[in-house]
């Protein structure tokens, strides 16, 4: 009986997937959204006296369906953990405490404000790999700049558009606005909190769509 | 707005002496001509020349001016001259930059001969007391064609003292805030074929602290000594022997934080020896030999006593050479030389202690094929076992139209070659734990580090550097007239750019697996530094001299307009919203440059009163240090450091030609800048005395 539940849905959705290539079926819009506050705490790393210790903690998991973070092992298209970005497409690149990757993302960074971002060029999408992650680590070689001394600050490098493949072949775009708490528009590193992104991003939630 | 205010005060302030001036021109309408005595100058040529014909860019500082103003070391007098402000590097050293050139392309030469010692490129103009100094010559454009690397910008020599007839004896000393003392004593004599002159100083301070809150100084205290000594001797008419030695030694606190303590030491010594010998009206020839070390050591200990770190720096440079000057004619002369650089270095975080060794080559032809005409033209070739043989040459043509007016035109070539920490460096940083590496051990270190499983990625294949790091290389255009309205009056303008190319700097080759960056050299930015220097000159029946000066400055990187262009840039209006597209004119070009520098000086005296007076004032435009909006460029967008006015007063009586006591405020307007500015200290107040027998 379950079987042909299921056989019915399947069906039923082959069919507006084919309804989908007929352009007979109207696209779903395009969610603009402003995230505040995700908090993607780490342990270890470089502290204040330049000591280091091996980084750990569970990266903090957005799901761009939803729009929400979350904790699901499977249902999620890019994770944060301190200064790291990773998506779930790829290898590992073994990382303590680095989710098991189920699905098919992929990104890449382009450069513009997020309005001229206006498609996806699928050529350049890469996924995480045992070299490295897609999205560099480093300060100026993936999404922010890293001020150095006197003021320490992690700055989202101005035009970068994160492009996103999302796990299961939707595309988004976000633009990382801070990495403090309550993106202060004078952040301090001695004082503000970090670990906290503030983003603006466009979800394009119809399968295969490169538009925005 | 305080910025706004200070510069319109600084107009008003000057424009009021200009107007007084004015009055006092049309009283003394009427009384004689003052003759000056031409101005010469060694370092343009070689030889002794007129400045006035002279056809390159060039500015003397005169022994009377740092006396009037009480300069003691070589900075304090620097930053006062048109279109050279002096800056400070992340190592504390104050360099010179000149037409918007960095210091390190600006050599600096005592008696003809380079100092060494640039630990991060910079040569601390501090290190250069001004006691026994006749004059300054700074001469600008490229002048690599005589001097070789280095001299990219420009030259700046310093001539000391030589011996007058008889005996002769100086004594000096100025007292100042934060604890300063510099103390000097020179002895002269000269009697027919001998001359000898000697000369020591010491130079102390406490240092200053800009920003109070933290623990530490911004200038720790230090003290240093200054002995040289110079032989002149004079075997007969046509033969004579200068022999001169310089000792310097300097010993500063060094307080790297609350816990970590210690001293750097400062050691250098040089000695020049030249012989001169003229066998006929027409040729002469100069024996020269010249040796210099520089040994920096510093170290710092944790509060137990135990060593947290230790630095050495030693170099070496030995230079002898051979030259020729040849008359034909009253109006025309050659000069040629040969000669040989041998240079070493020991230095911490080095892969190795290098050694270079570079022959030279040089002639040059100055003469007036006319009446109106003259012309210089000059070549260098320097063979290297490091880098590239250079050729540079170098023509200038001065045209005399009429008595007032003459144009002044050189193009040059100049060059840079790569410094030791460019080739050899292998450095981590102990606290962060990135990596430098120069450009010759990246090839073994990268692999060595490979192998300890600290690199995660490469990016630039090590293959890249197999080939050599070029020279820093530019071609340096003049074009400039002089014009002397009347007898007291006179301007000079020049139109400078200067184009650089293979310009060296740092990129990212590699990641590590601590989440650092592994940098190394490479040439890569074309730059270039465009502008105009406006020189005007009143004086007045000797008593009053009244001059002005103004740079404007346009300095870009070839390679951020043509990101501007191409709108790869963006940026935000508050780190956290939203980025937005640059403009082409929203890039502001190099960091730490000006657009605009000028000053203003007032020399007055009054001779019944045995008295001289003056007060100066310098003006800095805005500039940016760094990046502020996380950009990687210097647009309209970010922080800058805001313009700034200095303004310094002066006043000196002599006693029976033999006391002199002297008051003076530097920064009057007590100016400082904690956050940017670390080598302006604020307002100091200053006694001095002299005494001579």
């Amino acid at each position: 009986m379950k079987t042909i539940k299921l056989l019915v849905v399947a069906i039923a959705f082959i069919g507006f997937t084919s309804c989908d290539d007929d352009n007979d079926m109207q696209l779903v819009d395009t969610t603009s959204e402003k995230i505040s506050n995700l908090h993607a705490p780490q342990q270890g790393g470089t502290d204040q006296m330049g000591n280091q210790s091996p980084i750990s903690g569970d990266f903090s998991k957005f799901d761009f369906a939803t729009g929400l973070t979350t904790t699901s092992a499977t249902e999620w298209d890019i994770a944060f953990r301190g200064t790291t970005i990773i998506i779930n497409g790829g290898i590992s690149f073994g990382a303590t405490d680095e989710p098991i990757r189920t699905g098919e993302s992929a990104v890449y960074i382009a450069s513009g404000t997020l309005a001229s971002v206006t498609g996806v060029d699928v050529d350049l999408l890469i996924q995480d790999s045992i070299t490295g992650y897609a999205i560099l680590t480093g300060s100026n070689n993936g999404w922010y700049t890293y001020a150095g001394a006197p003021t320490h600050l992690i700055a989202p490098t101005p035009g970068k558009i994160l492009v996103i493949k999302t796990r299961n072949g939707r595309y988004a775009k976000i633009e990382i606005l801070s990495y403090y708490k309550n993106a202060p528009s004078n952040p301090d590193a001695f004082v503000d909190e970090d670990n906290y992104y503030t983003f603006n991003y466009v979800y394009q939630p119809n399968e295969g769509v490169t538009e925005f | 707005m305080a910025r706004r205010i200070t510069l319109i005060l600084f107009i008003c302030f000057f424009g009021g002496f200009l107007s007084y001036s004015q009055e006092i021109q049309a009283v003394v309408k009427d009384s004689t001509k003052v003759n000056q005595l031409d101005e010469v100058i060694i370092s343009a040529t070689r030889t002794v020349r007129q400045l006035s014909s002279l056809p390159l860019p060039a500015q003397i500082v005169s022994k009377r001016e740092i006396k009037s103003i009480n300069a003691i070391r070589l900075n304090d007098i620097l930053n006062e001259q048109t279109g050279l402000t002096t800056v400070s590097d992340f190592g504390g050293g104050e360099g010179i930059q000149l037409q918007g050139l960095d210091s390190q392309y600006t050599l600096i030469l005592v008696d003809g001969v380079p100092l060494v010692g640039r630990s991060a490129g910079t040569l601390d103009l501090s290190r250069i007391t001004v006691g026994n100094i006749k004059q300054i010559e700074i001469v600008k454009g490229a002048s690599s064609s005589l001097y070789g690397s280095e001299a990219l910008g420009g030259v700046i020599n310093i001539i000391t003292n030589t011996p007058k007839t008889g005996f002769k004896g100086k004594l000096n000393y100025r007292i100042g805030t934060f604890n300063t003392h510099d103390i000097g004593a020179s002895l002269s004599y000269k009697k027919e074929k001998l001359g000898i002159n000697t000369f020591i100083n010491r130079y102390s301070s406490d240092g200053y602290d800009l920003i109070k809150t933290d623990n530490l100084n911004t200038v720790d205290s230090f003290s240093n000594y200054t002995i040289t000594t110079k032989v002149n001797y004079q075997f007969s008419k046509d033969t004579d022997l200068f022999v001169s030695g310089r000792y310097y030694t300097q010993n500063q606190d060094y307080n790297a934080s609350s816990t970590l303590k210690g001293e750097s030491d400062i050691k250098e010594w040089n000695t020049h020896i030249k012989l001169r010998h003229k066998y006929n009206k027409k040729w002469s020839s100069y024996f020269e030999f010249y040796a210099t070390r520089y040994k920096a050591n510093e170290y710092l200990d944790n509060t137990d006593d135990t060593r947290f770190s230790e630095d050495f720096f030693n170099q070496l440079l030995v230079r002898p050479e051979i030259r020729a000057t040849y008359n034909p004619t009253d109006k025309s002369s050659f000069i040629g030389g040969i000669g040989f650089n041998h240079e070493t270095l020991d230095r911490t975080d080095f892969i190795a202690k290098p050694e270079f060794n570079s022959p030279y080559i040089y002639a040059q032809y100055d003469g007036n094929p006319s009446e109106k005409l003259n012309i210089i033209i000059g070549a260098r070739f320097d063979s290297h076992n490091e880098y590239k043989s250079q050729f540079s040459p170098k023509v200038a043509v001065c045209y005399e139209i009429n008595d007032k007016i003459s144009l002044k035109s050189s193009i040059g070539y100049g060059f840079k070659a790569p410094d030791f920490r460019q080739l050899y460096f292998d450095f981590t940083n102990a606290t962060i734990g990135y990596t430098i590496l120069g450009y010759n051990a990246v090839s073994s270190v990268i692999p060595a580090l490979d192998v300890l499983g600290q690199i995660s990625s490469i990016i630039v294949p090590i293959s890249e550097f197999n080939n050599e790091l070029k020279p820093e290389n530019s071609i340096g255009i003049n074009i400039g007239a002089d014009y002397e309205a009347t007898s007291t009056l006179t301007f000079n303008i020049n139109a400078f750019r200067n184009n650089i190319n293979d310009l060296i700097d740092t990129r990212v080759i590699a990641n590590k697996t601590n989440g650092q960056n592994v940098f190394s050299y490479y040439n890569v930015n074309k730059v270039y530094t465009e502008g105009l220097e406006v020189n005007a000159k009143l004086r007045l029946n000797n008593q009053l001299k009244i001059s002005g000066g103004y740079q404007l400055l346009f300095t870009k990187d070839e390679g951020a307009e043509r990101a501007f262009e191409n709108g790869e840039v963006f940026a935000r209006l508050t780190p956290s919203s939203p980025s937005f597209q640059l403009k082409k004119e929203d890039y502001f070009g190099l960091y730490n440059r000006s657009r605009h520098m000028a000053n203003m000086k007032v020399f007055y005296i009054v001779s019944k009163w045995n008295l001289d007076t003056n007060i100066r004032g310098t003006y800095r435009s805005k500039y940016g240090l760094f990046d502020t909006n996380a950009n990687n460029y210097l647009d309209k967008y970010d922080n800058f450091v805001s313009g700034y006015v200095i303004i310094d007063f002066a006043i000196n009586k002599s006693f029976n030609k033999k006391y002199a006591l002297g008051f003076g405020v530097d920064n009057l307007l007590d100016f400082t800048d904690s956050q940017n500015i670390s080598n302006i200290a604020g307002r100091i107040l200053y006694g001095k005395l002299n005494i001579k027998f």
